[in-house]
């Protein structure tokens, strides 16, 4: 779909009945994106955005936003059709919106620099506008990970710090102009009864409740050392996250700790009014948790499922709930499958279907009508396989309720492009209608 | 905090856009229906319990009042804690300005309930089309939101587009608008719906988007701001026997 696809009569009642949906049903993607954010896509995204890691020899070497075509009615549909290099590698990571869909802003896990790129004025062609470079400095943290859009602002959650960069961090916020606002330590001390352990990772946000949950993975001396040798060292491998914490949005401030241990990762609130909770999924032990509100207003955290068999460390890392809530994409990184759970009942998830997907996946990111199911390969530079195992690609799958078909699939070595991690998707603006500043003269009768 | 006015209230407001000499056939043939506010299912932390962050300063230009006077809008985003909201006055999207104005509406009487706040408090409303919110339309408009309440609400358009568009550019507020085959713009379609709250010294607090429109976070959110701008007033001088003395053993 093109979002904007409105003429003015029409349209305006097309775009008031869309408008309402989300604004009850906001806080997925296509599916994980802010409830601050507008202009979901909620049909057939156009691009597809691939922030990829440079590897040394391929191509230029560099960090790029690679952007390909997955509108299957285009020519050059499942094709890379542009890439925009950063000039530099510095562990490219994740991504996300500022809460206008205009801007893009990426960061790099070793360097800690921000790109911001404009995916607003022409989303097939991403520019990069500018380039934030003062994160360690204002905040003192390093490793900007999750980019999560508050109005005006951009809320950025961390994994390490500069000090000693170890897993202890915080949250930073920018404006979307990105200029420093404030900073927020990840809390270490006790807080409702357990003691926190300062890890960050991704935000997640519940406006309805005025609830922020974070969770926390690990600090840079893990992240940048090889997988193989942080999973041989006992010392390392106490450094990783086992909390998610409770936050008061208005005021910034934690109200609980929760102990989830394993380093619970990416966190989705689910999609129903009134519904009120949130899922996660642990990577070192392999769970699902359940997040919920009990009856006396306080918050719980609770394991509820099983991701393969745990014994093999098939380390789930990205997730993805479905819009009505009911389902959820899991990858481990390690078999290379995709799993499908049945969350209808979210205190049993029930996993329903799987499908080995590649030699290592990480990214999984659902459309919006979860017809269309994209997966990436690349984790970490470090914790990447080796040899013929890395295998470096973005797959895209159609999805039909029963079985995940493969519709395209750009190989990312082959490409000379690098190592395909997150995936952001845009749409192209409808030819009726334009943002005011891009029209050519001023609105008449 | 009474509940959201009713559809009369929609009615005014697309009588306004008549009165306006805004035709017919450019309202919406859909009808508005009652807005859809956001979900609350919580209590806010207090006034004065947590600090609002510096977002942003908030943009300046030579803005229009109603009557065709030009005005600094910095003049009337400083002095008072200030709720700017941008709306053109043909819009009856019910979760755009419809959605805004009730929520200003709960607002303003949070605000008069409140000892002491009303001359402290100002609201702003800036016309997103300068082609057809002229003076004269939005002098109709401030006629209309300003009664029943002493509260100042200023409403002011542009000179043109261009004018205008400086400021949405600096606030982030971005504006849809129907685009004819030659590309020119024609009419708002949509605008994502925010209200800024700005300080007295014309720093952006916070930001509402519509998951954000609460009307009792905004009117604690304006306490909060009151609250520290009395904590950073001058303290009272001391008396003047005192002074005297103090002076005496200055010198």
């Amino acid at each position: 779909m093109n979002r904007n696809k409105i003429s003015s009569r029409v349209g305006i009642g097309s775009l008031l009945v869309g408008l309402i949906l989300a604004a009850s049903t906001a806080w997925t993607d296509e599916t994980c994106n802010s409830p601050y954010m507008s202009g979901l896509i909620k049909g057939q995204e156009d691009f597809i955005h691939v922030w990829t890691l440079g590897e040394k020899g391929l191509g230029d070497g560099s960090d790029k936003l690679v952007t390909v075509d997955v509108n299957p009615s285009s020519k050059t549909y499942g094709k890379v059709i542009g890439s925009v290099s950063v000039g530099g590698r510095g562990e490219a990571h994740h991504m996300g919106f500022t809460d206008d869909r205009k801007y893009l802003w990426a960061g790099g896990l070793d360097d800690s620099k921000i790109y911001v790129f404009d995916v607003g004025t022409n989303p097939g062609t991403p520019k990069l506008i500018q380039t934030i470079t003062d994160l360690p400095a204002k905040s003192g943290f390093v490793g900007p990970h999750t980019f999560y859009a508050l109005p005006g602002r951009v809320l950025i959650g961390n994994l390490s710090n500069a000090a000693d960069k170890g897993g202890v961090t915080g949250l930073a916020m920018y404006n979307n102009k990105g200029a420093f606002i404030a900073k927020y330590d990840l809390p270490t001390g006790t807080v409702g009864g357990v003691k926190g352990d300062g890890y960050g990772y991704d935000i997640a946000v519940n406006p309805a409740k005025n609830v922020m949950l974070t969770s926390g993975f690990t600090g840079w001396t893990n992240y940048m050392r090889s997988l193989n040798d942080v999973v041989k060292d006992p010392e390392a491998m106490k450094h990783f996250g086992s909390t998610v914490v409770v936050w008061d949005l208005k005021s910034m401030k934690p109200t609980q700790v929760l102990s989830v241990p394993g380093a619970p990762l990416e966190i989705r609130w689910a999609l129903a009014p009134g519904q009120n909770w949130a899922i996660t999924g642990a990577a070192l032990t392999s769970k699902l948790w359940l997040i919920k509100q009990n009856p006396a207003g306080t918050w719980a955290a609770k394991e509820v499922a099983t991701i393969g068999d745990p014994s093999k460390i098939p380390l789930p890392v990205d997730i993805s709930i479905t819009a009505d809530g009911k389902g959820l994409w899991v990858n481990t990184f390690m078999d290379g499958v995709t799993h499908y759970f049945d969350l209808s009942d979210p205190e049993h998830p029930r996993e329903t279907y799987q499908k080995h997907t590649g030699r290592q996946v990480n990214m999984v990111s659902q459309s919006w009508d979860g017809k269309r199911v994209y997966i990436t390969s690349s984790l970490l530079s470090k914790w990447d396989k080796s040899g013929a195992d890395n295998e470096q690609v973005l797959r895209g799958y159609r999805w039909d309720g029963h079985e995940l078909s493969n519709s395209f699939e750009v190989d990312f070595t082959k490409e000379q492009l690098g190592r395909p991690h997150h995936m952001k998707f845009t749409a192209k603006p409808a030819a009726q209608v334009a943002f005011l500043g891009r029209a050519q003269s001023a609105p008449s009768p | 905090m009474r509940p959201y006015v009713g559809a009369s209230s929609l009615k005014a407001l697309a009588a306004a856009a008549g009165i306006l000499g805004v035709p017919a056939a450019a309202l919406p043939a859909v009808d508005p229906g009652v807005a859809v506010a956001p979900r609350m299912e919580f209590t806010p932390p207090r006034p004065g319990t947590y600090r609002l962050q510096k977002i942003q300063p908030a943009a300046d230009a030579t803005l229009l009042d109603p009557s065709g006077r030009q005005v600094r809008l910095s003049a009337v985003t400083t002095g008072k804690i200030t709720l700017l909201t941008f709306f053109y006055t043909y819009c009856a999207d019910p979760i755009g300005c419809p959605l805004a104005y009730r929520t200003l509406l709960d607002i303003r009487t949070g605000v008069d309930r409140v000892a002491g706040l009303e001359p402290r408090v100002r609201f702003l409303s800036v016309s997103l089309d300068p082609t057809i919110d002229t003076p004269a339309a939005i002098g109709n408009y401030r006629e209309m939101v300003s009664q029943d309440s002493a509260l100042e609400w200023d409403v002011l358009t542009a000179r043109s587009v261009r004018d205008l568009l400086p400021v949405l550019e600096d606030f982030g507020q971005d504006v849809s608008v129907e685009q004819a085959a030659d590309g020119s713009a024609r009419r708002t379609v949509h605008h994502m719906l925010k209200m800024f709250l700005i300080d007295q010294t014309g720093m952006v607090r916070e930001i509402y988007t519509l998951a954000f429109l609460q009307p009792t976070v905004i009117l604690n959110d304006i306490q909060t701001l009151y609250l520290e701008e009395k904590s950073h007033a001058p303290r009272s001088l001391p008396p003047d026997h005192l002074r005297s003395k103090i002076q005496t053993q200055l010198d």
